[in-house]
């Protein structure tokens, strides 16, 4: 048995998908819905694809989004406007095609009902991978039980409330939502990893909890830093920068830690290993 | 239907597409997005004698027209390689390039004599010219004595076909051509990356950790052509041309330049299946044009050396494609700077 030279999933296809529509989400984001030429299976949460415009608009490398919503056929992608790549994204027009790879990564882990809670940490635009992956683990994943609404557990925070995206439509998830925002414009003044503490301060969670984070690199730190000091469970949905998502540019290392279960090369492939990885496997800290 | 076949020094290839080293994995993990028959030979990413870690993070940037890399050459070394990867080419329909890579003229030989016996290797690619180890010096590809060493040294530690890939950062790459022919490498792939850079003004902060990297992507496309073309010019083996090859236009030009093959490499990243579908779409250009034959274009360009120009314009015959060893009619030949002549 040879060891698993790592490649892109079995289901993922290089095709064209036409927009749907384009909906303006948040302060400076944006929802976008595009349906490939044939028919998607069902997307594990926090899997993703590489998304590109062919019209010139988009830089030549196309950019990893997270699967954010599915109806069916129907993909929406959460763009949050930065740069040109997204900026040309989010001008796309309904009945335009846009290049689009994937189903690409692994997902979350199964989300069961049978251990700790699980706690899911979304910083802005990290968003993405967490209403799907309520869905999924509500409706039970893998052949699992299915995890109970009161075992699971969004914490939502951003810069500001206009990067609370969509969180009208979180609240109807049927999970408990909580929010911080660094200017305290809605929810606590503060993170989500200051949600954490006060849920532990005021004894709503056991000391026991399973992490899933989603958010920008500061924070994902944080979150490691967290779960090592607690021993704590923790998947962290990294998104790195990447030049192909399929495995081949070698553009998306994670620095694995030796004594875990990638610990046999230094790097781990984000696009093809991840983007999720338990901390117990890599390390953030320190790699930058 | 257009004959696609070319010869590749001593390779017969079906269709004149390869994968450019680096862009399309070791083994066969593009095998969901390119049947692996449609590519006339995959060049693996570069294997070196020990494993490399490769450069640290961030690895990439994107740029206007393509892409910046700094990834270091990191793979698992030639065991693993021989290992893991050459056992998935068993009985694959298509040819397998493996490019090598060394920090010393006694790695690459060493790399050259453990692969010599592998079989499911059909020829070996000498990187003399990644920009992103041993501090971008670009050793073996700046000077026309190493590189001619080098390529001698692997030459007489293996049977394999050599091909020499070739750096753009030279100031006269026709002689960097002419010293790794002299060397006895069957053909010449142009080229590998541009030295490239990306900074953020607002922070300070280099696009690349290792602050310059190799530039790919259709950006460079009009300064491979033209290595392309200076090399073609300059030696009688065969060359391969790389660097911003998109789209079957783009392919055509690098074979009217001279080339008699051609690697599609960062096209890759913004489709996957892009690579698979190159030499069909080669083959309905030429029809278009009645072309039935994709080596009669060989060469082909009206740059002044021959009377005879231009795919369909002419009688059809090849043209003074040096790729075929066929010199111009010495008489025709206007002297130019840096020519073979």
């Amino acid at each position: 048995m040879l060891p698993p030279v790592p490649a892109p999933p079995p289901d993922a296809r290089s095709q064209e998908a036409v927009v749907l529509d384009v909906r303006t989400c948040g302060s400076d984001g944006v929802v976008l819905a595009v349906e490939p030429l044939a028919p998607p299976p069902p997307i594990r949460a926090s899997r993703f694809y590489m998304l590109r415009r062919e019209d010139g608009l988009s830089p030549f490398i196309p950019r990893p989004y997270s699967i954010y919503r599915q109806f069916g056929s129907r993909l929406e992608f959460l763009v949050k406007v930065m740069g040109k790549g997204s900026r040309a994204l989010a001008a796309s027009r309904r009945g335009e095609r846009l290049r689009l790879i994937g189903p690409l990564g692994n997902g979350w882990p199964t989300l069961d009902g049978e251990g700790a809670p699980w706690v899911m940490l979304a910083g802005g635009v990290g968003l993405a991978p967490f209403p799907m992956g309520v869905e999924q683990a509500l409706a039970g994943m893998d052949g699992a039980a299915p995890c109970p609404a009161d075992r699971l557990h969004l914490f939502f925070g951003a810069a500001n409330a206009g990067q609370l995206y969509d969180l009208d439509r979180m609240v109807d998830l049927g999970v408990e939502v909580r929010t911080a925002t660094m200017d305290g414009s809605q929810g606590r003044r503060g993170t989500v990893l200051d949600l954490l503490n006060d849920a532990w301060a005021e004894g709503r969670l056991p000391a026991e909890v399973r992490l899933l984070a989603c958010g920008p690199e500061r924070m994902l730190e944080a979150v490691e830093r967290l779960a090592d000091e607690r021993g704590l469970e923790a998947h962290l949905s990294l998104e790195t920068l990447m030049g192909c998502g399929v495995g081949i540019c070698n553009g998306c290392p994670v620095p694995t830690r030796p004594e875990g279960a990638l610990g046999h090369w230094p790097n781990a492939k984000c696009c093809v290993e991840g983007p999720v990885f338990r901390t117990a496997d890599v390390r953030l800290a320190g790699s930058h | 239907m257009v004959d696609l076949s070319v010869r590749l020094g001593p390779l017969s290839l079906p269709n004149p597409v390869l994968s450019a080293s680096g862009t399309y994995g070791h083994g066969l993990e593009m095998r969901h997005f390119s049947p692996p028959a449609h590519l006339a030979a995959w060049v693996s990413k570069t294997v070196t004698l020990r494993p490399r870690p490769g450069n640290p993070a961030p690895r990439i940037a994107e740029t206007e027209a393509g892409m910046l890399n700094s990834i270091g050459l990191e793979n698992k070394g030639v065991d693993a390689y021989v290992r893991d990867v050459l056992p998935q080419w068993r009985d694959v329909p298509t040819k397998v390039v493996t490019n090598i890579g060394a920090e010393s003229l006694e790695d690459f030989v060493e790399m050259a004599r453990r692969l010599d016996g592998e079989a499911a290797i059909h020829a070996f690619e000498v990187n003399l010219s990644c920009p992103n180890v041993q501090g971008g010096k670009l050793p073996f590809a700046t000077d026309t004595k190493l590189a001619h060493d080098v390529i001698a040294a692997v030459r007489r530690a293996t049977t394999k076909p050599i091909f020499a890939k070739l750096s753009p950062n030279v100031s006269r790459i026709s002689d960097l051509a002419k010293a790794v022919e002299a060397g006895g490498a069957d053909g010449i792939t142009a080229v590998n990356t541009l030295l490239g850079m990306a900074v953020d003004w607002r922070t300070g902060r280099p696009g690349l950790a290792t602050v310059q990297g190799g530039y790919s992507g259709p950006g460079i496309k009009p300064v491979a052509l033209r290595c392309a073309w200076e090399c073609a010019k300059a030696v009688s083996i065969p060359v391969i041309g790389c660097g911003g090859i998109r789209t079957a236009d783009d392919a055509l030009e690098f074979l009217v330049a001279g080339c008699t093959a051609v690697q599609i490499g960062t096209a890759a990243f913004a489709d996957p299946a892009a690579p698979g579908r190159l030499a069909a779409e080669m083959a309905e250009l030429l029809e278009t044009r009645g072309i039935t034959r994709l080596a009669d274009i060989v060469g082909t360009i009206c740059d002044g050396r021959a009377v005879v120009c231009a795919p369909g314009h002419g009688t059809g015959a090849p043209g003074h494609s040096s790729a075929h060893g066929t010199p111009a009619p010495a008489g025709k030949v206007p002297p130019r700077e840096g020519s073979a002549d």
